[in-house]
């Protein structure tokens, strides 16, 4: 019984990280219907730049550090490549993130080398809690806390605040929402920064769970996709229904067939896809 | 103008011509087909491998029979339709008579198929299944990694005697990681040990905590391992996070240098076997050095891996064979001249067999207790240094005849 107790609640974990490297893919592929698959270079760009700057700031402004680096690289892949492809066909979108994410992977190669690196979760979160025979480690509690006020935060964001209404009328009909006189250009920009950035940040806190290595970036991103089509397009509330279905599954799955563990979130999204087109909580979107 | 443009032309046809006189005067090269990782789960490890290989060229002169010997590197991607594609690529365009590499079980017996099919020697390196050389044998293929059988019984009996008795298997859900445990369950008895569980955890796989949480639970007194690559270094890394160490031993039935190195530490305190250890004797220690120095991109410090060694091997054995057949032309001569062939000079305490009817490469194994407090390179600290021939399938467990020699 303790078992499965813990296995669901590592599947919550699990769910809520998930959830949160998915977050910016989502808002990205959202408002600006892009298919970004430079998602995964940028949350191993966030790892990485945390590596390098940890030692010399401290957890807390590495963290905000390597937001802030990798935000700036957001701006200028936006401005530089993603711009020119609005209102393309996505696949124009998936093929040029998908090249940016091939050269950066290689420089990462060729600055931190092949070796993986692991690292430290920062001190203060470090051991682990017993409830009875249920034991969870400090830091992933602390990352599920971590990724539950970054998702509840966007959430609020979005629902209460005027700049939020803006970027959920872009979802729906991006469009109109230009033709009422706001700057869409500027409002992709900052989405696409504002994605960037919660990658960076997903990367420097899954950095201390699954070490770093410059293809890490690929492993996640195929989750994250799978989060957003379960979840739902554009709904932010979907994306973490999304991430808990795969982390719980993912959890659980390990305990009756641990061999179907990655084919389950495949065969989840196919049904989901099947019934609900558009996710389980999505709506009617700017690709539709 | 127009003498210029005549002088400019003249030169550019000197130069063509020089090249090509060349090209006929000099021998043929022996072109060596490498299906190698260079990305993927495996990427570190092929480029290991192809470290070893490029060093015993280098040792030979880069010739052999006074012909340049010559690499030609595909990127297998792990993944044994692409490493298969290569492969025939190298032996149908490329010319290669020869094949090497592979780092996986399954990888290996996709290469082994065409080298058959193209009647080409295929040396598979790195990839540890009993399969490639019972069920998946051929008399194109060497086996130069140690068998998963002669992995399982070199370790086991300490780890029954030493460590516990009670076994929980921790495996990746293919070839290889299959061969571990099926082995381990063969000397079970022997070695009078209890099944507790086993989990097979899919290739790819990095957040390990569900299938750790079930391992706590089982009661095990040793967590036999079978995993390799960046999934084992995130393990690794997960085996400490969830404290398993203060619940059971833990035992690698075959760990990588490169695979531990990037842990802090406290994170290191598996037993594992493994092929060979930079620091197990002077010569091993100078090889090292020596790759250190020629790498500078290598994976890790002190980089002679199991990888390394192998590809080293493989191509010693190679170069062995061709000079002893006196051509690189005949395969079936090559393969005549390997079989039985032992290399003495393998900076190891026993030397390295090569068995004519399975063809198997029997080589040193040693086992090794992970030091928690080492900091440096010199982390592990061999307990055992274990013959080959000891630990081997014999003829009744194997009944198969590959050999082209009788």
């Amino acid at each position: 019984m303790f078992l499965v107790a813990s296995l669901i609640v590592n599947g919550i974990i699990l769910g809520l990280i998930y959830a949160t490297i998915a977050l910016g893919f989502s808002l990205v592929l959202g408002v600006s219907g892009v298919l970004n698959f430079a998602h995964g270079i940028l949350f191993a760009l966030g790892a990485y730049m945390y590596w390098v700057l940890k030692d010399l700031m401290g957890f807390w402004p590495a963290m905000v550090g390597a937001a802030l680096i990798v935000g700036v690289i957001g701006i200028i892949v936006e401005r530089v490549l993603v711009r020119r492809i609005y209102g393309e066909d996505p696949l124009f979108g998936l093929v040029i993130t998908m090249g940016f994410a091939m050269a950066v992977e290689q420089v990462l190669h060729m600055i931190f080398g092949a070796a993986a690196k692991t690292i430290n979760p920062p001190e203060f979160a470090q051991g682990v809690l017993f409830i009875g025979d249920m034991i969870i480690p400090y830091y992933r509690l602390f990352v599920a806390g971590f990724c539950t006020v970054i998702l509840g935060g966007t959430w609020l964001a979005l629902n209460n605040t005027s700049f939020g209404a803006i970027v959920r009328a872009g979802m729906y009909d991006s469009e109109m929402v230009s033709a009422l006189g706001h700057d869409l250009p500027m409002l992709r920009t900052i989405v696409f920064t504002i994605g960037t950035m919660i990658a960076a940040i997903s990367g420097v806190l899954a950095s201390s769970i699954w070490s770093l290595k410059p293809g890490m970036g690929a492993a996640f991103l195929m989750p994250s996709f799978l989060v957003v089509l379960i979840g739902g397009l554009g709904s932010i509330r979907g994306t973490i229904l999304g991430g808990l279905i795969i982390g719980l599954t993912t959890s659980l799955m390990s305990l009756v067939i641990p061999r179907f563990v990655d084919i389950m979130p495949y065969v989840i999204m196919a049904v989901v896809v099947y019934f609900w087109p558009r996710g389980l909580l999505g709506k009617q979107n700017i690709l539709e | 103008m127009k003498s210029r443009m005549i002088k400019f032309v003249t030169c550019i046809c000197m130069v063509l011509l020089v090249g090509a006189f060349s090209a006929f005067a000099g021998e043929k090269p022996i072109k060596i087909g490498i299906v190698s990782p260079v990305s993927g789960n495996y990427g570190d490890h092929g480029k290991l491998e192809r470290m070893g290989m490029t060093a015993a060229l280098k040792q030979a002169g880069g010739k052999i029979l006074g012909r340049p010997v010559v690499m030609v590197v595909a990127d297998s991607e792990t993944n044994p339709d692409i490493a298969a594609r290569r492969a025939r690529r190298l032996v149908e365009v490329d010319g290669c008579n020869f094949l090497m590499g592979s780092v996986s079980s399954s990888v290996a017996s996709a290469i082994s198929a065409v080298a058959a099919e193209k009647k080409v020697l295929y040396f598979a390196t790195n990839g540890n299944s009993d399969s490639l050389n019972s069920d998946k044998a051929s008399p194109y293929m060497f086996h130069v990694a140690p068998s998963m059988a002669m992995l399982v019984r070199g370790g086991g009996k300490y780890v029954a005697n030493n460590l516990g008795k009670k076994w929980f298997y921790l495996t990746h859900d293919y070839s290889w990681g299959h061969s571990g445990t099926a082995w381990a369950r063969k000397s079970a008895a022997e070695f009078g040990v209890e099944e507790i569980g086993e989990i097979k955890v899919p290739l790819g796989t990095r957040d390990f905590s569900s299938q750790l949480l079930q391992v706590r639970e089982s009661g095990a007194d040793v967590l036999v391992v079978t995993m390799a690559g960046f999934d084992n270094v995130a393990l690794l890394k997960q085996l400490a996070e969830y404290q398993i160490y203060s619940k059971m031993k833990v035992w690698y039935t075959l760990m990588e240098f490169v695979d531990m190195w990037p842990l802090k530490p406290e994170q290191r305190q598996a037993y594992a076997n493994v092929e060979v250890y930079w620091n197990e004797n002077s010569k091993t220690r100078a090889f090292a050095e020596m790759l250190e120095k020629n790498n500078p991109d290598a994976p890790c410090p002190m980089p002679l891996d199991n990888g390394t060694y192998e590809g080293w091997l493989a191509m010693k054995i190679l170069l062995a064979g061709i000079e002893k057949a006196g051509t690189a032309d005949d395969v079936t001569a090559v393969i005549k001249a390997i079989e039985g062939l032992e290399i003495k000079d393998n900076m190891r305490k026993y030397p390295t067999k090569v068995r004519a009817w399975d063809h198997q490469v029997l080589t040193q194994i040693d086992l090794i207790k992970a030091n928690p407090e080492a900091t440096g390179p010199d982390m592990w600290e061999v307990i055992d240094e274990i013959d080959a021939n000891k630990v081997a399938r014999t003829r009744e467990e194997n009944p198969i005849n590959v050999s082209i020699s009788n």
